[in-house]
């Protein structure tokens, strides 16, 4: 499952593989901490954790104010990463996102200043408020973990983590994400609103400071960086790459466009994570089965209204036999 | 648009159902034919019965015309009357046919109102195991009975019911098995027609495949295997009496071996046991059976016995009224007497039966020591009154004694008016065609059995015989010369061992012939020669008295010289035996040879004959002595023939039941369920944990399956634990995630260690046989 698609690992960041366990109690440890700023959400929390270590991406898609930005704050707070901010408007240009070549007076040479895309963890607000062109500058960073600037190309640091977030209430002021950009998310996910205790628990951690001032890391980047090597090298036996072959196969007779094999790739992808942050070296069927209704449903196009991607996902699930 | 493409869609459809044809479904219409087959094979099987009997006393062509015609109407009126129209008419045909029958067997359609005790008894009576052939009326009986079930059976099946239309055909046939006429194999066919026919008439209904007709095939299995192993059918033709002389083998045997039935075997031995002695003034035949039907290997005895209430009436002619004690000394099936019997005395009487023919019968066999005492009317004719007696023979007399079996052969009644050429009247006609048998056939015990008609086969193909054969040719030969005669058996008179008092072996087993004479009634005549037949006899009551057999003896016969003594009583005798005696004048042959003198020489090759016998049995013993390795060898080798020839039997038996098993297994589903269920209690550790891990799991979910529901295909292993537990009530065991656990490491991780597949092994083990107790694990 080591694919080309991505970057080699950062250079002098030689790390020691972590055991399987170890990575299952970092994760553990990292979701913790981010549930002292997000109340509720534990699901779409490991969700987001799993698919850092899966070395995948997330799109949010949410009304404003549900915790988008706290949310991937508090994760890259909580692996003492780089967190950077990109609010996309459709005036923002690509060069915004990753940076530009300066004409230095000092030395009289141009030097390039990254763009807010050079981080750990790069949260992309509202990304479809921008233009296409300036969303596809991201979307190459995203695949290739690296940018290209007046033709040169850089890489990106290691590890590198974009949240997007999707306004899905002002349709008519937005630019859809192309489903082409989409794919390119590991996982899709909705956070919604928190259930009536959960927000009361909310207020009352933050009308004072807000927690995630005083968040603290828990981890270190080398620490994650071990973490993800060893979630890719969980084990995908035989019986499983032919079940999640079967699962794709299923929604790509089911619906006008079906899963790429990139999207199964992203799916074993997860459920490699999902098994590490289990503890286990490989991947069961229970973890493709938990994973595919956030990695697969946004890859899919239906013709009927009735029948979205998710419930193609669903159906698929149900039928599709697992031996 | 939507027009146009319907009519596509239809022809498409119908496409689709000829290609499911070809594809293994077998049509209707073939199950159709199967099934009418069936129907007319279980016809056929009950019709072949009734020609058994029409076969015998005439008719043959007539069922079959009847048959015909019946299903013919059948077929043409299947579609024009409605079944209850149909059912009306064939009930009428059969009542018609049944009164007729009344009219004909001289009871009258009246008997139906005035006796329908009587007719109910009757009933019962063919329902109990009466034969149809001993029925007076069998052959009208049988064409009444045929066309109702015929019609009514081919009408629904062409209508397509099969289910009813096997109703009356089985009916007949079960009758027919109630009455003993059906053998086992006629019955099975019937019965698998049955079957076969209900089974393809609702394959052709439910448009039934013929992988479907696997149930068909254990059924016809199972029907084969249990009718071929069981045997309840009651049948007065396979169950003869036990008690003493009837043995199969004996002369005896074959002549009496069921009380209305008298058989013709092959070769027989004689037992020289002391049946009975009687104490008569004068010595006589003792006559025990009269019969009067002949099937050409069988003599059957019509009609009913009544019971014995005061004497018979005397019989017309001259005769003398002689009293005689009987003493049985061995258990008898019968009660001999002198003809012709009128009255019999002592305890016996009231268990004593009378045939139609005007014979005594015990209804129970007769004790050893009992006594009974019976008076005869001994006939003793004037051959000048036999003579001039004339051919007004009485109708019951004509009907019942001129029947002979269908089929005789013109060659048989050429050679009877050949023989009988002179004689001008019955009488003479008697003489000659009892001379031309005692002169030109040979006395012998020792013969094959021919097949086909043995009187024809007797007077035209063989050179000798023994009584039986004597003479069941003079009756029939008689009454193909229009004669009314009849078959009886008994016992000659016996060793005289006092004035009057007479001892009867088995050795004197006897048939001869008797001929009516209006007027006159009933005379007896002897075919057999008389001279080598008591050669033999005696020679066989000689040998087993040099044997040392006691029961050859009474105390009183045993001083007495059998030969010389009936010697002596030479002339007494034969006239009693004989009343032909009288017109020794008459005669073709010497007055010497009808004597039953004869016994004087004894002629070398007949003793030597006999000798053989006792001889032959001996023979092995000097072979073992002289080469015993050989004899082991052969010992050795009929062994293994013995062996070779019953799995031979058995080997059609075999192939049936296992066609049979492996269908029902086939139905059953029950080798998969056979392995599962094997499988679910007992694993064998293999070399390779993982798949050892994976086995384990697979009983796991088996046993789950069979405890709460099976897995769904979509289930994950885990996911199906999961949901069971959530889904019901009970808990369960927490080891079996241990397996499960176990199976996911070997199967998607890296494989699992000897020690943990041996553990999973182990728990599921535990599990499966906690769940063993014996009738809940085979519970599905």
């Amino acid at each position: 499952m080591t694919d080309a698609n991505y970057p080699p690992q950062a250079d002098g960041r030689a790390s020691t593989p972590l055991e399987v366990s170890t990575v299952a109690d970092l994760c553990a440890e990292i979701e913790a901490n981010v549930a002292e700023v997000i109340v509720g959400h534990e699901d779409v929390i490991e969700h987001v954790v799993t698919a850092m270590f899966g070395r995948g991406h997330v799109l949010l898609d949410d009304v404003p104010g549900v915790g988008k930005t706290m949310l991937a704050r508090s994760i890259a707070t909580s692996i003492d990463s780089t967190f950077r901010r990109v609010q996309f408007t459709p005036d923002l240009l690509p060069t915004d996102v990753t940076g530009v070549n300066v004409f230095n007076q000092k030395t009289r040479e141009f030097e390039f200043q990254p763009g807010p895309v050079f981080g750990n963890f790069v949260l992309a607000d509202e990304i479809n408020r921008a233009p296409a062109k300036t969303q596809s500058a991201l979307l190459e960073a995203m695949e290739e973990a690296q940018v290209t600037v007046d033709g040169e190309t850089r890489d990106l640091p290691e590890p590198f983590t974009v949240v997007a977030t999707q306004n899905a209430v002002e349709p008519n002021q937005t630019y859809d994400l192309p489903f082409a950009e989409l794919d390119r998310f590991m996982k899709k996910l909705r956070l919604g609103y928190p259930d009536p205790e959960a927000e009361v628990e909310l207020l009352g951690r933050t009308v004072g400071e807000h927690p995630i001032e005083t968040l603290e890391p828990v981890t270190d980047l080398e620490t994650v960086v071990a973490a993800r090597e060893t979630v890719a090298s969980v084990r995908v036996e035989e019986p499983l790459r032919e079940y999640a072959t079967r699962l794709v196969g299923y929604t790509r007779e089911h619906a006008r466009v079906g899963v790429s094999p990139r999207g199964t790739i992203a799916l074993l992808r997860a459920a490699q994570a999902r098994a590490a942050t289990d503890g286990r070296d490989y991947v069961r069927p229970d973890d493709v089965r938990t994973e595919a209704p956030v990695v697969l449903p946004h890859r899919i196009k239906t013709t009927d209204r009735d029948r979205d991607g998710a419930t193609v996902v669903e159906n698929a699930l149900e039928r599709v036999p697992v031996e | 648009m939507s027009t146009d493409s319907s009519p596509d869609r239809s022809s498409h459809a119908g496409d689709r159902t000829v290609d499911l044809e070809l594809d293994g479904t077998i049509g209707p219409e073939t199950f159709r034919l199967l099934a009418c087959c069936c129907v007319l094979v279980l016809t056929a099987a009950y019709v072949s019965v009734l020609r058994e009997v029409t076969r015998a006393v005439g008719g043959t062509e007539v069922l079959f015309g009847l048959v015909g015609a019946m299903v013919l109407a059948a077929t043409v009126l299947a579609w024009t009357i409605r079944p209850r129209t149909a059912t009306v008419l064939a009930v009428a045909a059969g009542a018609v046919g049944f009164a007729y029958y009344l009219e004909r067997a001289g009871l009258g359609v009246d008997v139906v109102l005035s006796a329908s005790d009587t007719i109910a008894r009757d009933t019962a009576a063919l329902a109990t195991g009466l034969p149809l052939i001993r029925m007076v009326e069998a052959g009208t009986w049988t064409l009444a009975f045929v066309p109702t079930p015929v019609f009514l059976s081919w009408y629904l099946a062409v209508r397509g019911r099969y289910g009813l239309a096997v109703v009356p055909g089985g009916a007949a046939l079960c009758f027919l098995v109630l009455t003993g006429d059906a053998g086992t194999t006629v019955t099975l066919l019937g019965t698998l027609a049955a079957i076969g026919a209900v089974g393809f008439g609702e394959l052709e209904r439910r448009g039934g495949s013929i992988a479907q007709a696997d149930l068909l095939a254990a059924l016809f299995a199972l029907i084969i295997v249990l009718s071929l192993s069981v045997t309840f059918v009651p049948g007065g033709s396979g169950t003869p009496g036990h008690f003493a002389g009837n043995e199969d083998g004996t002369l005896e045997g074959t002549i009496d071996y069921a009380s209305e039935r008298s058989g013709i075997g092959g070769s027989v031995d004689l037992s020289p046991a002391v049946r009975f002695t009687v104490e008569s003034e004068q010595a006589s035949y003792w006559r025990t059976g009269v019969y009067d039907r002949f099937t050409g290997d069988e003599w059957v005895r019509t009609g009913e016995h009544g019971n014995y209430d005061g004497p018979l009436g005397e019989p017309p002619g001259d005769g003398e009224r002689v009293e005689q004690l009987v003493t049985a000394e061995t258990e008898l099936g019968v009660m001999p007497a002198a003809p012709h019997p009128i009255a019999v005395e002592g305890d016996l009487a009231e268990y004593t039966d009378v045939s139609q023919q005007g014979q005594f019968h015990p209804e129970t066999p007769v004790l050893e020591g009992d006594t009974y005492a019976v008076e005869s009317v001994i006939a003793d004719p004037d051959p000048d009154a036999l003579r001039n007696a004339g051919t007004d023979y009485p109708e019951p007399v004509t009907d019942r004694y001129l029947q002979t079996p269908e089929g005789v052969s013109s060659e048989f009644e050429e050679r009877t008016a050949e023989i009988t050429d002179d004689a001008d009247t019955p009488y003479e006609t008697a003489v000659a065609i009892e001379s031309h048998l005692r002169s030109s056939k040979g006395y012998s015990l020792d013969l094959e059995r021919p097949d086909g008609n043995v009187a024809e086969e007797f007077l035209l193909e063989m050179d000798e015989g023994y009584c039986v054969y004597f003479a069941t040719t003079m009756v029939q030969m008689l009454r193909a010369e229009d004669v009314p005669a009849r078959y009886v058996t008994g016992y000659t008179s016996g060793q005289q061992v006092d004035d009057d008092e007479y001892v009867v072996r088995g050795t004197d087993a006897h048939a001869w012939v008797e001929v009516y004479f209006p007027d006159q009634g009933w005379v007896a005549f002897e075919p057999t020669p008389s001279d080598p037949r008591d050669d033999v006899h005696s020679d066989a009551v000689q040998q087993a008295r040099s044997d040392g057999d006691e029961s050859v003896d009474t105390d009183t016969s045993e001083d007495v010289p059998i030969t010389d003594d009936e010697d002596e009583s030479e002339a007494s005798e034969e006239n009693a035996e004989t009343p032909d005696v009288g017109e020794d004048e008459d005669r073709d042959w010497n007055d010497s040879e009808t004597d039953p003198g004869y016994e004087s020489d004894d002629d070398g090759t007949d003793r030597e004959r006999n000798e053989t016998e006792p001889g032959e049995t001996e023979s092995p013993d000097s072979t073992t002595t002289d080469e015993p390795i050989e004899d082991d060898e052969a010992d050795w080798r009929t062994t293994l023939l013995e062996l070779v020839s019953i799995s031979r039997e058995a080997a059609t038996v075999g192939v049936v039941v296992l066609i049979g098993l492996a269908a029902s297994v086939h139905r059953a589903g029950m080798t998969t369920r056979l392995r599962r269920t094997i499988g679910r209690y007992w694993q064998r550790p293999t070399d390779d944990p993982d798949r050892d891990a994976a086995r384990a799991y697979r009983r796991l979910e088996s046993l789950l399956a069979r405890e709460y529901r099976p897995r769904e295909p979509s289930e994950s292993a885990r996911r199906y634990l999961e949901s069971l537990e959530a889904e019901s009530d009970a808990e369960i065991d927490p080891r079996v995630e241990s397996v499960v656990d176990c199976y996911e490491r070997a199967r998607y991780g890296g494989g699992v260690g000897r020690a943990t597949a041996d553990e999973a092994i182990a728990v599921v083990d535990d599990i499966a046989r906690k769940r063993l107790p014996i009738v809940g694990s085979w519970r599905n």
